[in-house]
């Protein structure tokens, strides 16, 4: 197929100008990057349940939350051995916990479309809130400083992720494993039975398949990446805050995946990491003027550009070929 | 959250009953404040969202923008009053520019609604940052003092509110019954072809009926703003709390829309003196959940779908 090759060669530039980019770039430069790329990998865990199931969650800064406050909190306990891994592995486990229960009762109570989004929208407000008052655990408004950055053995050599190269390497190569795994899952057979419930979810149960069930297990998986996102990030940034379960990450991290092409799993990526310059450029400006232009580019989103930078090359194409048979 | 309201403490073991009439009575009036602005704020989105199936993520900013009117209007030396009567109208003009420049255009396009009505609402939030300045706004209500009902004195301004709210309630429910346009309203929600088929302007009457709601929900901005802390950003919790006001409702009747916001706005008050604001606010989310799996159609509807 087509469409699988071109993906595919994108894929394939994008890794190889993530290999490329260490010789070009500082240690600061690569930090920036590699921080882009965890939440490139929190937009692709939205995408691929928004993309393929065409629901939208609203809330799911949740789940990086969780993910992020479970990873500091294992990490920041001495008596806890394997820190980091253990850390990670709670870390997925909460969040997919959480989704596996919200989305019991939502999906199996034929909550779809805008319901199911208000809903998530409303866990999200209160994660955060949860976050700032249960402050005995959560450190409350100014969050839990200190975490140390992520260290394991393999065999006997120790991995140490606190210098700037080996962690841009290990950020790198999670986010290319699990963006072309989440991708052979969604164009597979599992990714066109979803798109058959999104077409018509009545239609899909008669041929015989359990859609509630596969958009659990779909909420699931995505919850549970996002809270790996948030496990990576929390260990690189050294600190956790209740902003990282905030609705504004919520809404950013839909832009990104809406400005990067829902659908697509890398354009989420891409969309993560150009959004992310932008807004470190305007906000240096003026702090206040970012969510204002977020605003702005929903709206132009959703009037100019339905489907993603990534559709610009397309619509350019049949325009151009539109002109040539007008000639 | 409306704070507890305490009668002057009397001792004594006589007078064990009469305390527990003042808690109950003060429990019940802090729940009905909540209960009336949810069903004032409820049923802008129950025309939107339950019969119009628009998902409007700014209807919160009506309420704000129903709030910073009054301030407005307070802070240029104008009585409340007069801010309580510019609340409405406030809200309305947002809702009626909002649904001209935007919604119109996306009512085959639920997503895109839900995205871009979210745009709006961030752009709403910073421009009033940027006009009024970051920080509370004080709104000094018309009335102090309390009032003696007997078990318990209550703020005189809270009942108030509930008598306004009641008010405004019963007007809305005999305007959808007993006039003309409520009569077309009715008929556009039921089957909107059919509608048309008959001469009805439907776009018409979507855009006075969400601009109608915008005005009631500007109008609660403006009565909850001597008792809530008026920030661009206050819009959210009151968004995320009608919602479920109408989910769990279902959708369709006013009967609903009470149930709803007597579900919630009780629960939320009754946790309030147990635990602790936010854990009330999750225990409420819980709780709606289940309460839509249980009955997917709404309490006051049947179970059947």
């Amino acid at each position: 197929m087509a469409l699988d090759r071109n993906w595919l060669l994108i894929f394939a530039v994008c890794v190889v100008l993530a290999i490329l980019y260490p010789l070009f770039a500082d240690g600061y430069q690569l930090t920036v990057i590699r921080d882009a790329l965890i939440f490139g990998l929190f937009a692709a865990s939205l995408d691929f349940f928004w993309g393929r199931t065409g629901i939208l969650c609203f809330g799911h800064a949740a789940f990086f939350g969780i993910g992020g406050y479970i990873m500091a909190l294992v990490t920041l306990n001495d008596a806890i051995p394997f820190a980091s891994l253990l850390g990670v592995l709670g870390a997925v486990a909460g969040a997919a916990f959480v989704a596996a229960i919200i989305g019991y009762f939502l999906f199996f109570g034929g909550i779809r479309g805008s319901y199911f989004t208000i809903v998530t929208l409303a866990m999200g407000v209160i994660c955060q809130q949860a976050a700032v008052s249960w402050s005995s655990v959560t450190g409350g408004d100014s969050g839990l400083i200190g975490i140390p950055p992520i260290a394991f053995d393999v065999g006997v050599t120790q991995v140490d992720l606190s210098q700037d190269l080996p962690s841009y390497i290990f950020v790198a190569s999670i986010v290319a494993a699990v963006v072309l795994a989440l991708w052979s899952i969604s164009r597979g057979r599992w990714g066109t039975v979803l798109t058959a419930i999104q077409d018509n979810e009545v239609r899909a149960a008669a041929l015989g398949h359990n859609a509630p069930l596969r958009l659990l297990i779909t909420f699931v998986l995505s919850a549970a990446i996002a809270g790996l996102a948030g496990a990576l990030y929390v260990c690189m940034a050294g600190l956790v805050a209740p902003d990282l379960s905030g609705l504004l990450l919520s809404t950013e991290v839909i832009v990104w995946v809406a400005v990067g092409g829902r659908g697509t799993l890398l354009g989420p990526v891409l969309g993560a990491i150009l959004i992310q310059r932008a807004q470190q450029t305007i906000s240096s400006f003026n702090p206040s003027l970012w969510p204002l232009l977020l605003g702005c580019v929903f709206v132009i989103i959703v009037f100019v550009l339905p489907d993603g930078i990534l559709s610009i090359y397309a619509r350019l194409k049949s325009l151009l070929r539109g002109r040539r048979r007008a000639q | 959250m409306p704070p507890k309201v305490c009668s002057p403490v009397c001792a004594g073991a006589w007078q064990v009953l009469p305390d527990a009439m003042d808690f109950v009575v003060t429990t019940l009036l802090n729940a009905l404040t909540l209960i009336s602005i949810l069903m004032l704020v409820g049923l802008g989105l129950a025309i939107s969202f339950g019969l119009m199936n628009v998902t409007n993520l700014a209807h919160g900013e009506f309420v704000t923008v129903g709030a910073f009117a009054v301030y407005f209007v307070q802070s240029v030396g104008g009585s409340f009053w007069i801010g309580l009567a510019a609340a409405p109208i406030a809200g309305a003009v947002v809702g009626c520019i909002l649904e001209f420049a935007i919604i119109r255009h996306l009512y085959s396009r639920p997503v895109s609604t839900v995205l871009a009505t979210w745009g709006v609402s961030l752009i709403l939030q910073q421009g009033l940052e940027l006009a009024f300045g970051l920080g509370a706004k004080p709104v000094t209500p018309p009335i102090e003092g309390t009032f003696d009902l007997f078990f318990t004195v209550y703020p005189a301004y809270r009942l108030i509110l509930i008598a306004i709210a009641m008010l405004t309630l019963l007007g809305v429910v005999l305007l959808i019954s007993r006039t003309s346009f409520g009569l077309d309203i009715r008929t556009v929600i039921q089957n909107r072809e059919m509608a048309e088929g008959v001469g009805i302007n439907t776009r018409r009457t979507y855009a006075i009926a969400f601009t109608f709601g915008a005005a009631i929900a500007g109008l609660a901005g403006g009565l909850v703003a001597p008792l809530a802390i008026v920030l661009p950003q206050m819009g959210v919790n009151y968004l995320a709390n009608a919602f479920f006001v109408v989910i769990v409702g279902g959708v369709g009747s006013i009967g609903g829309l009470v149930a709803g916001s007597v579900f919630v706005g009780g629960l939320t008050s009754i946790l309030n003196y147990q635990i602790s604001p936010s854990l009330a606010q999750a225990v409420v989310l819980l709780a709606a959940i289940v309460a839509v799996r249980l009955r997917p159609n709404g309490l006051f509807n049947g179970a059947s779908r």
